[in-house]
């Protein structure tokens, strides 16, 4: 429940506010969050990538019919297809580091030791 | 030891915040900052362009006074309607901003001297050099010059104020994909980047000079082989304008300073600028109206040269091209004038000898007297690194290009033009009559161009417009002396003294950059001339009684060579039995000499023809490693061939033997015969690069013909950047072409949209819109209205 929270508020809080702060802001917040609900280090870490994750490369899809994805393949000489991805994984790869950074940070609970 | 892992992960994520936020170097290639190029929110996804998107908007600006309504076209060309002039500048330089800013910012800091500041320390050495050639101290001095034309400056104003309103409106997301990409920001447009722009073209079309080099030939060949190697004139040249002139003016000789040193090794005039104009008289024309035509040749780059514009007011509409940063259409039409522009390949920038008279070169003799030097210190801003330093000196020539040589560049481009030279493509567009054209168009200054008009009148006429200076007969021709000020120019040539032509009993008016009037012109002058085109252009509109505009389409896609045709005339014949039978030799003498994209006889008279000019010139090639000396231009060889049986040229200095002009026919045949070649078009591999060279932003293997001096000029990088055709009747009937598109943006779709059309050789109708109801098929409006 609290993991499917987490998923839901930083791919949504991705695409609310992410056009009007600093494009790594929700990085910081993923952080935040995963302290805040003591997440796992491995929840805290993947939850955050995936989030972003795909919250980036949806806004890609939605946002470009394909010509800066085949003008970045070329700049980059990677394919158009993976061009996407490779952004998208910026954002979730970044997010990810915080929001295990988070998860570590958070004082433990007991249930962790048990796991 | 959790909190440990902790921290250094929270510190990995700052630092990756910091690293995908900044610039970096992975072994030696820039990287650009990642995340802020590829995040979906303020990246490159933003610049995205889809047609379906283009909406109309609205805008408010103090700096207008009525509504103006700006609509695009299908093809994205801007159709400004404004109540006053000054409102239609103000869109002009809004819809330029809105297209090109990124272009207009890079090309304004070539001439100023700052690429470094955005592209990094690679750019450094450039940026020096383009201050040591005075091109920032040039802007400096034609804004205090426009500044005594407080009426005209307005017209400025306007334009300046519509680029900065874009600039103000603009979000990170929102700038263009270059400025992410390379991680800067836009600054302020001001007036002084109009300038720059204007200095930019004249060291683009008026850098030529070739001071050193001459008087490094005048002193190894002597005047007699000097003479012939680089003469003063092609016999075989039609002028632009054939007088009848009055000589008037008796100029006493300036006698030649024979030198001993290197090249000044700067940017200048690129080989291969050059452009065609020509306008028919009604008596000429299918129509019974004139027919104007125009193709200016550049170096062709993504976004285009070239953007298309039409500006209508209660006063006139007009429809054409401009260079990106200056008010005004600079070739065009309107309901009852067409115009255009060629270069004039005069000789406005000459070296002078600096006698300085201390070690540390702050003061130098002129006119028995010690003056000063003014010493300017230079400051550059690298981007990554720290400031850079640069002391100019300047003394009454102008500045002192490289320290070592001790030469002192009097240029044209540093002059403060008496007039307000900005104003002659904004005055010049609203004209209905050829005397307010020439009035328009006195004002021009720098770069001096041949200005050619036509209108519905059946007037039809050219003026070189620009300052040319008032030289001693072959004054320039290698360096001058600095001693006194009596050795500089005499003065500027009376704009009304300048080579003209109107409405001659030929029938039409052409140039194509060759020598600007007759012998009897009584100014001398000396430059760079272009030998073919000018004379082909007479063939064609002397070959045909009626002209009509198919003709002309056909004239300015035209690949025939007549170098080509007048040297093969010579060189075929005099080939011996066994190379005569050669494929290679056959083709040739099947050949048009028409430079067509899949024909392998373009490419085989090129290779020939090279060898034999550089077996001919050995006395010059040869020495040209160790000494810097002009390259013999391709007429001398052809005229020489033409005429003497016998020269003492023909012998290589480095063989026993005296050869023959037969002998060197056929080794320089035999050298190149069996090489494998290709069709033209994969031997020229034309291109069309992106203002940063990126390969992503750049377009390649274009197919297409053409040679330097067939009308079509298309070489490698180097081509007709504007094709325009005006029928002048009731209705003008008019057609462009241009290799790019309107939008800088790479991923819009209106950015290198019609280079197909354009290397096809096609057109597209330009329809002069009078009313915005007028334009039946547009993608969206701008409204601008005042803030009040």
């Amino acid at each position: 429940m609290k993991n499917s929270i987490l998923f839901l508020v930083l791919f949504l809080g991705t695409l609310l506010v992410s056009k009007f702060l600093p494009w790594w802001t929700i990085a910081p917040i993923a952080g935040v969050l995963t302290y805040s609900i003591k997440a796992k280090p491995a929840a805290g870490f993947s939850i955050s990538l995936v989030a972003v994750f795909l919250a980036w490369l949806i806004s890609i899809y939605i946002i470009d019919n394909g010509t800066v994805a085949s003008l970045i393949g070329k700049l980059f000489q990677v394919s158009a297809f993976i061009a996407p991805l490779v952004a998208a994984l910026f954002g979730g790869l970044l997010t990810g580091i915080f929001g295990l950074s988070g998860a570590l940070l958070a004082p433990k609970k007991k249930t962790w030791i048990n796991a | 030891m959790r909190k440990i892992f902790g921290l250094i992960t929270l510190l990995t994520g700052l630092f990756m915040v910091y690293f995908l936020s900044t610039p970096q170097r992975i072994s030696g290639k820039p990287i650009p900052p990642l995340g802020k190029l590829l995040n979906p929110y303020s990246g490159a996804w933003q610049n995205v362009e889809k047609v379906e998107d283009y909406t109309d908007f609205e805008l408010k600006s103090e700096h207008i006074t009525d509504e103006v309504r700006i609509v695009f076209d299908d093809r994205m060309v801007p159709h400004i309607f404004a109540q006053n002039l000054k409102d239609a500048l103000f869109a002009q330089g809004y819809v330029e901003a809105y297209h090109r800013l990124f272009q207009m910012d890079l090309s304004t800091r070539s001439p100023s001297g700052t690429l470094s500041e955005v592209l990094g320390p690679n750019l450094l050495d450039y940026d020096k050099k383009q201050r040591r050639l005075g091109l920032s101290y040039a802007a400096d001095n034609a804004v205090k010059g426009w500044a005594k034309f407080p009426e005209e400056l307005k017209n400025i104003d306007a334009y300046t104020a519509g680029v900065n309103h874009y600039i103000s409106s603009l979000s990170v997301a929102d700038y263009p994909l270059e400025y992410k990409l390379l991680d800067f920001a836009p600054i302020e447009w001001t007036n002084r980047h109009s300038a720059l722009l204007l200095k930019a073209m004249t060291q683009t079309l008026a850098g030529y000079e070739e001071d050193i080099e001459m008087g490094n030939a005048l002193r190894i060949l002597g005047e007699k082989d000097f003479n012939s190697i680089y003469p003063d004139r092609n016999v075989k040249d039609i002028p632009v304008t054939e007088g009848p002139y009055t000589k008037g003016i008796t100029q006493n000789a300036t006698e030649l300073i024979r030198t001993n040193l290197p090249s000044i090794v700067r940017p200048r005039s690129p080989d291969g600028v050059g452009s065609n104009n020509w306008a028919i008289s009604g008596s000429k024309s299918a129509t019974g109206k004139p027919i104007l035509a125009n193709d200016p040749h550049l170096g062709l780059s993504l976004p285009s040269v070239w953007y298309e514009i039409a500006i209508t007011t209660p006063e006139f509409s007009a429809q054409g091209v401009t260079l990106l940063g200056m008010p005004g259409i600079m070739i065009g039409f309107n309901q009852n004038i067409a115009w255009g522009e060629t270069n004039v390949g005069h000789d406005v920038s000459d070296y002078h000898t600096i006698e300085w008279t201390d070690a540390s070169k702050t003061a130098y003799m002129l006119d028995d007297k010690i003056v000063r030097a003014t010493l300017k210190i230079e400051t550059y801003t690298v981007k990554g690194e720290k400031e850079s330093y640069d002391t100019v000196r300047y003394t009454h020539w102008g500045p002192v290009v490289e320290d070592e040589t001790n030469l002192a560049l009097r240029w044209i481009a540093h002059d403060e033009a008496p007039t307000p030279d900005f104003m002659a493509f904004v005055n010049g567009m609203q004209c209905d009559n050829y005397d307010d054209y020439l009035t328009a168009t006195a004002d021009f200054y720098a770069p001096a161009q041949n200005f050619l008009y036509a209108d519905n009148n059946n007037e039809i006429g050219l003026r070189i417009n620009g300052a040319l200076p008032v030289k001693k007969y072959r004054q320039g021709v290698t360096i001058s002396s600095g001693n006194k000020t009596s050795d500089g120019w005499l003065g500027i040539i009376p704009r009304d003294e300048n080579p003209q032509e109107r409405n001659p009993s030929r029938g039409y008016v052409s140039s194509a950059n060759q020598y600007s009037a007759t012998l009897d012109y009584p100014f001398y002058y000396n430059g760079n001339f272009e030998p073919y085109r000018g004379r082909t252009v007479h063939k064609y509109l002397t070959e045909k009684d009626t002209i009509d505009v198919t003709y002309v389409k056909m004239m300015q896609n035209s690949t025939f060579s007549m170098l080509a045709k007048e040297a093969l005339s010579v060189m075929l014949p005099l080939l011996d039995s066994t190379n005569d039978l050669h494929a290679y030799a056959k083709g040739l003498k099947r050949w048009d000499f028409n430079y067509d994209a899949n024909s392998l006889n373009p490419v085989r008279f090129d290779k020939w023809f090279t060898t034999f000019h550089q077996m001919l010139w050995d006395e010059i090639y040869t020495i040209q490693t160790n000494t810097a000396l002009p390259n013999p231009d391709v007429w001398v060889t052809v005229n020489l061939i033409e005429k003497e049986t016998n020269s003492t040229f023909y012998d290589i200095k480095s063989t026993p033997n005296v050869e023959t002009l037969k002998q060197l026919i056929n080794m320089s045949f035999m050298q190149v015969k069996d090489d494998t070649i290709s069709p033209l078009s994969e031997e020229k591999n034309a291109q069309i690069l992106h203002l940063t060279r990126l390969p992503a932003f750049s377009k390649t293997d274009i197919d297409i013909g053409g040679t330097k001096h067939s009308l079509n000029a298309m070489q490698q990088t180097f081509g007709p950047s504007w094709r325009m055709i005006v029928a002048l009747g009731d209705t003008p009937e008019a057609y462009g072409t241009y290799p790019g598109g309107q939008s800088g943006n790479p991923a819009s779709p209106f950015y290198s949209n019609k280079i197909a059309v354009w290397a096809k050789g096609e057109y597209d109708r330009l329809i002069l819109s009078s009313t915005p109801e007028s334009i039946s098929k547009s993608l969206f409006t701008i409204s601008i209205t005042n803030e009040k």
